[in-house]
């Protein structure tokens, strides 16, 4: 497979950003060496500096070849439950400045590729007692979140779970600043807040349907709620 | 090679971010003494790097506990005037690289909470002038912007105001990546691009329902008074009612989308 970092190289690369490739890399041997993940594979790369708190650790699973590019927020909700909450298997890449935060349990598949500014959050802040601040309440129950294999999640998308499951099918796309609060079929383009399938393979012709000629065939699949 | 020996919890936070705390703590406390904040409160946290000119800081006032996580960019339109722009109120939580840009007045009230990338501007761009560049044609006049208490804004969203004021009334959640340019009542759950009500609290059967309230419609209703009731209870009837001084924007507004 076609790895991430195999980009075609210029004779020879800036000398200035070796400081930076070699700062990443010495955050990724001291990430892997001092943080008691649950797992951790080969050849990550996590960029100078995630925000991820050594406490939050053992609830979470990297795999093999794993891009986290810098910025990025990886939480989880203090809650009793399932030992791994945050699960990134083998070859994802996850964008700079991306949000992820979990209660229940957030699984993201292999070879997904997210973009930047995404947020992936399997909870929310509770806000039905009207007497108190929103701050004051905590959060929800929330749900679980699976981004299955070979996804691409497009710049500052939303995925957003508040109950039960929220699942995003094999090799679907989010479009750009898309909301994502309920599950969509494998192989569909979702666009637009709230979201919608804007195109999906048709298996039995073969062919990507609707969204073409400007017009996109619209199927309602989120109704809208609060994230 | 997977390492599987970690599975101990962790008794210690990783020592690197002690580090970071100390510079957080000192870059707070260096604001805090050669700023010239129009006020600043006790066990203010201002996370490295902030993007705020210290030319700005005398129009800027902060509350008692507020917490501003890094990458958050304030911005003041230069003016004449020498008015507060920007005002945080206590135990305020602004997310990370949110973007606050003020010419006439932000105020954000007590115990809001601003998520990540969220964009407040109270003016735009002015656009009209064909004949130049929009970056030669300065902004527009633009309005003030009230985030009442108790609000929660989610990720990605932004608030612009163009004209008049926008209220975001208190204890209202603003979805993710929703885009709000007119007010929004108070209890009230506002979603989407553009922003509309899908939830709101019905204060006579005291349960949250599912759409705007009735006499609104779906558009968020426009601000037309600036008065607001002095107790700010849900439970005050002069207030539901529109009393004179009591007269809340959002019960006005209603009465003048009916009529």
């Amino acid at each position: 497979m076609k790895k991430l970092s195999n980009k075609p190289r210029a004779r020879f690369e800036d000398p200035l950003s070796y400081f930076s490739r070699a700062r990443t890399k010495l955050y990724t041997l001291w990430l892997s060496a001092i943080y008691p993940f649950v797992s951790i594979g080969r050849n990550l790369s996590i960029h100078y500096a995630i925000k991820l708190s050594r406490c939050v650790a053992p609830q979470i699973k990297l795999g093999s070849s794993v891009i986290i590019w810098e910025d990025v927020w990886l939480y989880v909700v203090p809650n009793p439950g399932e030992n791994v909450k945050i699960t990134i298997d083998d070859n994802c890449s996850v964008g700079a400045r991306s949000t992820i935060s979990a209660k229940n349990c957030i699984h993201i598949e292999e070879n997904v590729i997210m973009a930047t500014s995404v947020l992936i959050q399997d909870h929310n802040h509770a806000y039905e007692d009207i007497s108190r601040s929103i701050r004051d309440q905590g959060v929800t129950v929330g749900g679980r979140i699976r981004i299955e294999t070979g996804c691409w999640i497009g710049q500052g998308a939303a995925i957003v779970c508040n109950e039960g499951d929220v699942v995003i099918g094999r090799n679907s796309v989010i479009g750009a600043n898309a909301l994502v609060t309920r599950s969509c079929p494998p192989y569909s383009v979702i666009v637009g807040n709230p979201g919608r399938v804007a195109k999906r393979f048709d298996a039995t012709s073969g062919f990507w349907v609707g969204g073409d000629a400007g017009r996109p065939v619209l199927t309602e699949l989120v109704r809208p709620q609060i994230t | 090679m997977i390492h599987g020996h970690h599975r101990s919890r962790a008794r210690f936070e990783d020592p690197v971010h002690t580090v970071f705390r100390c510079v957080n703590k000192l870059y707070s406390m260096w604001l805090q003494a050669t700023y010239p904040f129009a006020s600043s409160g006790r066990n203010l946290s201002i996370h490295v790097p902030c993007e705020l000119s210290r030319r700005i800081a005398h129009q800027i006032k902060l509350g008692n506990s507020v917490l501003i996580r890094k990458g958050t960019w304030f911005n003041i339109v230069p003016g004449l005037d020498r008015e507060l722009k920007i005002i945080i109120d206590d135990n305020c939580v602004i997310g990370r690289r949110n973007s606050i840009s003020a010419k006439n007045s932000i105020h954000i009230e007590r115990n809001v909470i601003l998520s990540n990338s969220v964009l407040i501007h109270d003016h735009a761009h002015a656009f009209e002038d064909i004949t130049l560049p929009i970056s030669a044609q300065g902004v527009t006049p633009g309005g003030r912007i009230r985030i009442e208490e108790g609000c929660w804004i989610g990720n990605g969203s932004s608030i612009i105001c163009n004209a008049g004021e926008l209220v975001i009334g208190r204890n209202s959640v603003v979805g993710a990546e929703a885009v709000i340019t007119k007010s929004v009542p108070p209890y009230s759950v506002v979603v989407g691009n553009p922003g509309r009500v899908v939830k709101h609290f019905d204060l006579t059967k005291q349960v949250w329902v599912d759409g705007p309230a009735r006499s609104m419609g779906t558009e968020l209703p426009r601000q037309v008074c600036g008065k607001t009731c002095p107790t700010r209870s849900p439970q005050c009837a002069a207030h539901r009612q529109g009393a004179e001084g009591h007269s809340a924007v959002y019960f006005n507004t209603q009465e003048t989308t009916n009529g």
